[in-house]
């Protein structure tokens, strides 16, 4: 989305009209719900009890961490100070103690243990507020750490987090990237199972943010199976139609699911009710 | 930065991240944990530089930093690229040392300014050119972000380190002395927010001797911001363009042509290897290239310096008002 479409959005969404949105995306045939761990989300995923229509299984899609909050965090305080602040939160939590305890030494300092337990933190909250109606299907990492992981080549990042959110949560294991198949020849190459993870990525017609190309990551998704790969970005950040943007999708069978922002009741209705008509269950 | 342009380096053929100097342990031991058992940790530079067999290095580290250490690493090693994060130095004094340090030099010497590897800037660039909106009259510019909502206590919050005009300011800086040239006059009003020590918002009035007149507004405190906004509105006499990271609009006069908007996604933009914007990994790739292939980078010392003469013409001529 583009940076003045994001903001508006914000600015003009409260919770009560977000509620709204949600009910009538629920209606109209989402079945679950694609969210950063903003504290924005936090609410709506409490307040989702209150949908009444909100009679069927309904899956949360978890994105850890919420990387832009971190960011500006990282402006403020600088990087220590970024860490010391996840450490207190981690404390106020009372998730990893040993870890906490520890600080900020170097002698102590675990960052694989820190990932796992800052992944508790998030997910305790929301699993304290969610409704029994609801689950979650998968646990996505951010695609600053799932690209950042892919670069280094820091196979463990993802071993680790794959082991935490399937065993701790019963959970799918996801990963967002603007990497495709850069992600998918690094899990063959590493003996990592594909089929174990869910992965969230970009496809449009235009191949904005589909990269190496955007002939490379169709190419590269015809060659997997059974794979579960939920397609982002599919209006290419409001440059598409969705009419357009159903077309091109109908050549990549077998998505898991397609992902899509929307902004009013009735942007809802239409967004979803085209989508189901067009791509089904 | 030093993270994101590692990544990005460490993704190209033939180019792999061989060492990292950071003097806090405790992110030293953070990056031993996630990093190739094949890259090397050190805490102190100078020892760094002496033992590891280098062909370039990123200075990422805090501004007030870089002159020291842009004449340290060319003083051991004649023939080391060195690419620096904007801007080239605190003050334009620094910079003009910086580029004394590395004058006659056998590397290539470059300073990230990755806006000018935009398709819609480098797009912009070419529409003024072609002098499509006509004479130009006047441009009222911003650069805006959310970095800043309470207190800080990073460098960036420090003085002589940092604030709006150091930090967030130099690429729109950049890009009207890339548009516009040189500036022959400013006049600036500064405010501080939420800082002790720095600006939070600077409003400078800038005359270029190519004739061009307008204003800037930076301001890093305002919120919604999910990431840093610049636009660019320049009036011509025969309309208007708009520029922005997100599209570059042309509205003409009815007389002048057709009015068109260039969205962001109408350009390739896909890369070798994504990480936030795609031109961090045209920047690297150029950089890259340009060592294997000798070429003068556009965004090079000297260039950078420009950027810091015009931050420090702005903050002598600031007005505080509170």
């Amino acid at each position: 989305m583009s940076q003045v479409l994001a903001r508006e959005r914000v600015e003009r969404l409260q919770l009560k009209q977000i509620m709204k949105v949600m009910e009538k995306a629920i209606t109209c045939g989402a079945s679950g719900y694609t969210f950063s761990t903003h504290p924005v989300n936090f609410e709506i995923v409490r307040s989702l009890r209150e949908i009444e229509t909100l009679d069927r299984p309904f899956s949360l899609y978890p994105v850890l961490p919420y990387a832009e909050g971190y960011v500006r965090l990282n402006n403020e305080k600088g990087t220590i100070g970024l860490l010391r602040e996840v450490l207190s939160r981690l404390s106020v939590s009372g998730k990893a103690k040993l870890l906490v305890k520890g600080g900020l030494s170097a002698a102590t300092f675990d960052a694989i243990r820190l990932l796992k337990a800052y992944v508790d933190m998030e997910l305790t909250s929301y699993l304290n507020v969610k409704p029994t109606r609801t689950s979650f299907r998968a646990v996505f990492l951010h695609e600053i750490v799932t690209d950042l992981a892919l670069s280094f080549g820091a196979s463990q990042i993802f071993d680790s987090f794959m082991h935490h959110v399937a065993d701790k949560y019963e959970a799918k294991p996801g990963f967002v990237t603007r990497n495709f198949v850069k992600f998918v020849h690094f899990f063959q190459e590493h003996d990592l199972p594909l089929k174990q993870v869910a992965i969230m990525t970009p496809f449009n017609k235009i191949g904005f943010q589909m990269n190496p190309s955007e002939q490379d990551c169709k190419a590269c998704y015809s060659r997997l199976s059974q794979v579960e790969v939920i397609a982002i970005s599919i209006l290419a950040g409001g440059y598409l139609g969705l009419d357009e943007a159903v077309e091109y999708l109908r050549g990549l069978p077998g998505l898991s699911g397609v992902a899509i922002g929307v902004s009013s009741e009735q942007h809802a209705e239409d967004s979803f009710r085209k989508l189901r008509a067009s791509l089904g269950e | 930065m030093g993270v994101l342009h590692s990544a990005i380096m460490n993704t190209f053929p033939d180019c792999r991240l061989k060492a990292i100097c950071e003097t806090e342990g405790v992110l030293l031991k953070a990056a031993k944990a996630v990093l190739p058992k094949t890259v090397a940790f050190h805490k102190d530079y100078l020892g760094m530089l002496e033992k590891e067999e280098l062909d370039a290095v990123f200075v990422t580290t805090p501004i007030h930093t870089h002159l020291s250490l842009i004449t340290d690493i060319a003083r051991n090693n004649r023939d080391l690229s060195i690419f620096v994060e904007k801007p080239l130095a605190s003050t334009y004094d620094q910079a003009k040392s910086a580029c004394d340090a590395i004058r006659n030099l056998n590397g290539l010497y470059m300073v990230g300014y990755q806006k000018r590897f935009s398709p819609i800037f480098q797009r912009a660039k070419e529409l003024i050119k072609k002098g499509l909106i006509g004479e130009l009259l006047f441009f009222r510019a911003y650069v805006f972000s959310s970095d800043v909502l309470s207190r800080g206590s990073s460098w960036r919050s420090r003085k002589g380190t940092g604030g709006v005009l150091l930090d967030l300011a130099p690429h729109l800086l950049d890009i009207l002395l890339w548009f516009f040239g040189e500036p022959s006059a400013i006049e600036a009003a500064t405010r501080r927010i939420y800082s002790d020590e720095v600006d939070d918002y600077v409003h400078a009035a800038i005359s270029f001797g190519s004739g061009m007149k307008g204003s800037v507004d930076a301001c890093w405190c305002l919120r919604n911001y999910r990431l840093p906004e610049i636009s660019i509105e320049i009036y011509g006499k025969n309309g208007i363009m708009t520029v922005s990271d997100d599209f570059v609009k042309l509205t003409l006069n009815r007389e002048s042509g057709k009015s068109q908007v260039f969205y962001r996604q109408s350009f390739d933009t896909s890369v070798s290897f994504l990480l936030a914007d795609p031109e961090y990994t045209i920047e690297d790739e150029f950089f890259l290239e340009a060592i294997r292939k000798r070429t003068k980078p556009q965004t090079d010392f000297f260039e950078a310096a420009k950027v810091n003469a015009v931050i420090d013409r702005i903050t002598e001529s600031g007005r505080r008002v509170e």
